[in-house]
C-alpha cells in the first residue's frame, strides 16, 4: 500500500497523459473557442497567401539562376587534373603558379580562385584560397537561403519547363506559367544571364538530363543554332558533356563560323547554279573507329582554283588526358609537283572530338587534267605545343568534284606512320617501386639537326622533372661529331608514383659549343599534360611500374622552360 | 516589378492581439501610421528591401493576427521564418506576460536557428505605461534577445529594430558557413580517392612482384 502510494506520487506520465495534456494547452490563454473562419476571411487569407506565392515564384526563378549559374560553371570547368587548372585548365607555369583550394583541395590557376580573408576563419590561414567553384557554390548556399532550410529550397531552373523537387504541386504550374510570361518581358533578369539567350534552344530539347546538361554556362555568349543542332544530335554523355564546354572558346569558334559565312555568300551564287550532289561515303566505309570526315569540293573551271570546305568531324580519338583533342587539318594535293608545296591547314579547333571546322581552303593553279589524276590527302593533327601527333587520315580522288560541288564524308584511317621521323629520341622509363625512383635511360637519338660548320653536332641531353622537390638535374655526356648518338645512360628522380601523375619530364637535347652559348637541337616533355604517344607512355609506366617501357619520341624544335 | 537582390529573408511579427504589430509593419514599409484599430485576418506580409553592408537584402515580413482563432494559421508561419519579432504593448500587462507563451510556442513550432527579437511597443504613451523598460529588458537578458522599445506612432526604433534582426540574421548565415566549411573539409576526403587511384594499381603491382 505504502509502496504503491509512492510509486502514484512519482510516476511518470505515459504518453496518453502526456497527449491529452497538449490538447489542453493549459498555461496558455484559456478561452478556446474556435468560430470556423467566414467566407470573407477566407477569401482575404486566400489572397495572401496568392500574394506570398507571387513572391515565392520570384524567389524560386532567382534561386533558379544562381543554380543554373552554378551548374553552367561546373559544366564549364575542366574538371580536377593534376598540374592544370579545375576550371580554365590552365596549366602550371612558371609565373603563375597554381594555387590549391581550401576547400575541394583542387589546384586552380591564379585567376580562377579569390582570396579568402585571413581573419574568417583558421582554417584558411594555410591556404587562404578558394577556386571560383567554391566560391560560388558558398555564395549560392548563402544566397538562396539553403543556409538556413539545410538543403536548395524550391527552385525554377532559368528556363521555361520544370520546377524541381515539388514539381508535382498545383502552386508550381501556376509558378510555370507567370514564369513563362514573364520570361518575356524580363527585367529583373541579370545582365548575361543564360535564360534569356538560350530559352529557345530549350523548347527544342526532349529529355529531362538533356535539358540539364545544356543549361549553358554565362560564358558563352551567343549561340549557334548550328550548335544546338549539334547539342541535340544526342551523342555520348561525355562528348556532349565537352561539346559546350568547347563554346567556352568563343573566340576561335567564332572565328571559322564568321569565315565560313564569308565564303558561303561567294558559294551560296556558285550553289544555285549547280546542285549539290549529296554523295553519302558513310555507308561504304565503315568506319575504322578514327572518325568521319565531312568536306565539300567545288572545282571553278575559270580561276582554275580548288576549294575545299572542311566542314567537320565526327569521332575523333582522344588524345589528352581527358580525352579529347585539339584537332586541326592538313590538306595536300598529291603527287606533289617537284618541290612547289600545296599544302594548306585548317585552324586548331580546342578540346573537342566532335570539331566544327567550317572553313574553306582554296588550292589554285589545278587544272582540269589534274582533277582526274590527283587526290586529295587529308590528315589531321592533334596540336600542341610539342609537336604534332596525328589522328587519323583520308585520300580523296579529285575526280569527285570534276562535275559539280560534292560533299563528302570520309571515313579516317589511322595514324599511318607509327614511329616518328625527324629528330628523334629513343628512352626508356621505368618506374622502380625498390627504389622508390623514375629511372629514365636515355638511349639514343637519331637524324639530329647539325649545328656545326663540320656538319655534326656534338649533343648531349639535359632533364629533369618538374616539379621536382629534390631538384634533380641529369646530364648525359657529350657524344662528339655525331647525328644518331648512342648514350644508354639511365638516370633517376626520386618521386613517388602518386606524385608522377602530376610531374613532367622535360629533355632537352643540346650541341656542345666553347666558347659560345651551347645550341638547341629539340626538346620534349612527358607527362600527363602531355598528349598521344607521350602521354601513353607516361600513364604506361605510371600504371605498370617495374616494366621497361622503350619508346621513340619525335624531338620538336621549340624550346621551352 | 521584381528589383534584384541578393538574400530573401522571411521576418515573422507575433504578439497578443492589438500590440501594434501590423503598426511596425506599416511603418517599416510604407513609413505611414494609421490610427484606428483594424485586426489583421490570419496573415499578411509586406515586402522591403534594404541595403545591409553593400547587399541587398529583401525582407518579407509575415504579420500574423494575435487573435487566438487565427493560431492554426499563423503557427504554419513560424517555420519558415529566420527572423521572428516578439511585440508586446508597454502599457499592457497582459502582452508582456504572455511573451513568455509566444516564446514557448516559437520553441515549439519555429526552427532551432531562429532569430528572436522582443519589442515593447506604444513606449511613445509614457503616461499609460505599464511596464518599465527595465522588466522588458530584464525579459530579454533571461532570453537571451536583443530587446528594444519602439513607436509605430512616432517612428522610433522601428527601423532600427528590423535591420538589427536582419544583421542578425546575416551574421549567424556568416557563421553557418563557416561551420559548413568543416564538412567541406571533410569532403575533400571524397576528392582523395582520386589520389589513391593513382596509387592503387602500384601497390597492388609492387605486391605482386614481391611474390
Amino acid at each position: 500500500m505504502n509502496i504503491q502510494n509512492k510509486a502514484n506520487k512519482y510516476v511518470c506520465p505515459n504518453d496518453r497523459q502526456l497527449s491529452l495534456r497538449a490538447k489542453l494547452r493549459t498555461g496558455w490563454s484559456a478561452a478556446r473557442s474556435e468560430p470556423p473562419l467566414t467566407p470573407s476571411e477566407r477569401e482575404a487569407i486566400a489572397a495572401v497567401v496568392k500574394r506570398a506565392e507571387k513572391v515565392d515564384e520570384v524567389e524560386a526563378k532567382r534561386i533558379g539562376r544562381l543554380v543554373a549559374r552554378l551548374e553552367g560553371m561546373r559544366r564549364s570547368a575542366r574538371g580536377p587534373a593534376p598540374r592544370t587548372c579545375l576550371l580554365c585548365g590552365e596549366t602550371a607555369r612558371l609565373l603563375s603558379p597554381l594555387r590549391t583550394c581550401a576547400v575541394c583541395r583542387n589546384t586552380a590557376c591564379s585567376k580562377c580562385v579569390i582570396d579568402t580573408p585571413p581573419h574568417r576563419s583558421p582554417l584558411y590561414s594555410r591556404e587562404p584560397y578558394m577556386c571560383n567553384l567554391c566560391a560560388e557554390t558558398r555564395e549560392m548556399w548563402k544566397k538562396s537561403g539553403a543556409w538556413f532550410y539545410k538543403s536548395v529550397p524550391k527552385y525554377t531552373l532559368p528556363e521555361r519547363k520544370t520546377t524541381r523537387r515539388y514539381a508535382e504541386t498545383e502552386l508550381s504550374r501556376t509558378l510555370q506559367e507567370a514564369g513563362n510570361s514573364s520570361n518575356e518581358g524580363k527585367t529583373d533578369s541579370e545582365p548575361g544571364s543564360p535564360l534569356s539567350i538560350h530559352a529557345p534552344s530549350f523548347s527544342r530539347q526532349p529529355s529531362n538530363t538533356e535539358s540539364r546538361k545544356s543549361v549553358p554556362s554565362p560564358h558563352d555568349g551567343p549561340f549557334d543554332w548550328n550548335e544546338t543542332d549539334i547539342l541535340t544530335h544526342g551523342f555520348s554523355g561525355l562528348s556532349l558533356h565537352r561539346a559546350d564546354s568547347l563554346n567556352q572558346r568563343p573566340l576561335g569558334l567564332k572565328r571559322t563560323s564568321s569565315k565560313s559565312s564569308a565564303y558561303s555568300v561567294r558559294n551560296a551564287r556558285k550553289d544555285a547554279q549547280k546542285p549539290v550532289t549529296q554523295i553519302e561515303r558513310a555507308p561504304a566505309i565503315p568506319d575504322a573507329g578514327f572518325g568521319t570526315l565531312e568536306i565539300r569540293l567545288a572545282y571553278e573551271n575559270a580561276t582554275s582554283s580548288l576549294a575545299v570546305t572542311v566542314l567537320r568531324a565526327r569521332g575523333l580519338i582522344g588524345m589528352d588526358m581527358t580525352g579529347l583533342s585539339d584537332p586541326f587539318c592538313r590538306l595536300e594535293i598529291l603527287p606533289k609537283e617537284g618541290t612547289y608545296s600545296n599544302r594548306l591547314r585548317t585552324k586548331t579547333v580546342h578540346k573537342t572530338k566532335n570539331p566544327e571546322f567550317n572553313e574553306t581552303l582554296h588550292f589554285f593553279g589545278i587544272t582540269e587534267s589534274d582533277l582526274s589524276v590527283k587526290s586529295l590527302e587529308i590528315v589531321l593533327f592533334d596540336d600542341d605545343r610539342y609537336g604534332c601527333d596525328e589522328m587519323g587520315s583520308a585520300t580523296v580522288s579529285l575526280r569527285e568534284c570534276a562535275k559539280s560541288p560534292t560533299q563528302l564524308r570520309l571515313a579516317l584511317s589511322g595514324a599511318s606512320g607509327c614511329e616518328p621521323t625527324g629528330p628523334r629520341i629513343l628512352l626508356a622509363l621505368c618506374y622502380s617501386t625498390k627504389k622508390r625512383a623514375l629511372i629514365v635511360t636515355i638511349c639514343r637519338a637519331a637524324e639530329l639537326p647539325s649545328q656545326d660548320s663540320n656538319g655534326y653536332s656534338d649533343p648531349f641531353v639535359k632533364l629533369h622533372l618538374d616539379p621536382d622537390p629534390y631538384h634533380k638535374k641529369h646530364k648525359t655526356s657529350i657524344k662528339w661529331r655525331n647525328l644518331n648518338p648512342v648514350w644508354n645512360e639511365e638516370f633517376l628522380f626520386e618521386t613517388r608514383p602518386t606524385e608522377l601523375s602530376r610531374q613532367n619530364l622535360t629533355l632537352t637535347v643540346w650541341d656542345k659549343d666553347y666558347g659560345k652559348p651551347n645550341d638547341f637541337l629539340g626538346s620534349l616533355i612527358l607527362g600527363a599534360s602531355s598528349k598521344g604517344r607521350r602521354l601513353k607512355h607516361w600513364m604506361d609506366c605510371i600504371k605498370y611500374p617495374d616494366h621497361r617501357h622503350e619508346q621513340w619520341h619525335s624531338l620538336t624544335d621549340t624550346q621551352h622552360l | 516589378m521584381a528589383k534584384t537582390y541578393d538574400c530573401l529573408f522571411k521576418l515573422l511579427l507575433i504578439g497578443d492581439s492589438g500590440v501594434g504589430k501590423t503598426s511596425i509593419l506599416f511603418r517599416f514599409s510604407e513609413d505611414a501610421f494609421n490610427i484606428s484599430f483594424i485586426s489583421t485576418i490570419g496573415i499578411d506580409f509586406k515586402i522591403r528591401t534594404i541595403d545591409l553592408d553593400g547587399k541587398k537584402v529583401k525582407l518579407q515580413i509575415w504579420d500574423t493576427a494575435g487573435q487566438e482563432r487565427f493560431r492554426t494559421i499563423t503557427t504554419a508561419y513560424y517555420r519558415g521564418s529566420m527572423g521572428i519579432m516578439l511585440v508586446y504593448d508597454v502599457t499592457n500587462e497582459k502582452s508582456f506576460e504572455n511573451i513568455k507563451n509566444w516564446i514557448r510556442n516559437i520553441e515549439e513550432n519555429a526552427s532551432a536557428d531562429v532569430e528572436k527579437m522582443i519589442l515593447g511597443n506604444k513606449c511613445d504613451l509614457d503616461s499609460q505605461r505599464q511596464v518599465s523598460k527595465e522588466r522588458g529588458e530584464q525579459l530579454a537578458i533571461e532570453y537571451q534577445i536583443k530587446f528594444v522599445e519602439t513607436s509605430a506612432k512616432d517612428s522610433l526604433n522601428v527601423e532600427y529594430a528590423f535591420y538589427t534582426l536582419a544583421r542578425d540574421i546575416k551574421a549567424k548565415m556568416e557563421k553557418k558557413q563557416k561551420e559548413a566549411s568543416n564538412p567541406s573539409g571533410g569532403r575533400s576526403g571524397v576528392h582523395k580517392p582520386t589520389l589513391n587511384d593513382a596509387r592503387k594499381p602500384v601497390t597492388w603491382l609492387s605486391r605482386c612482384s614481391v611474390l
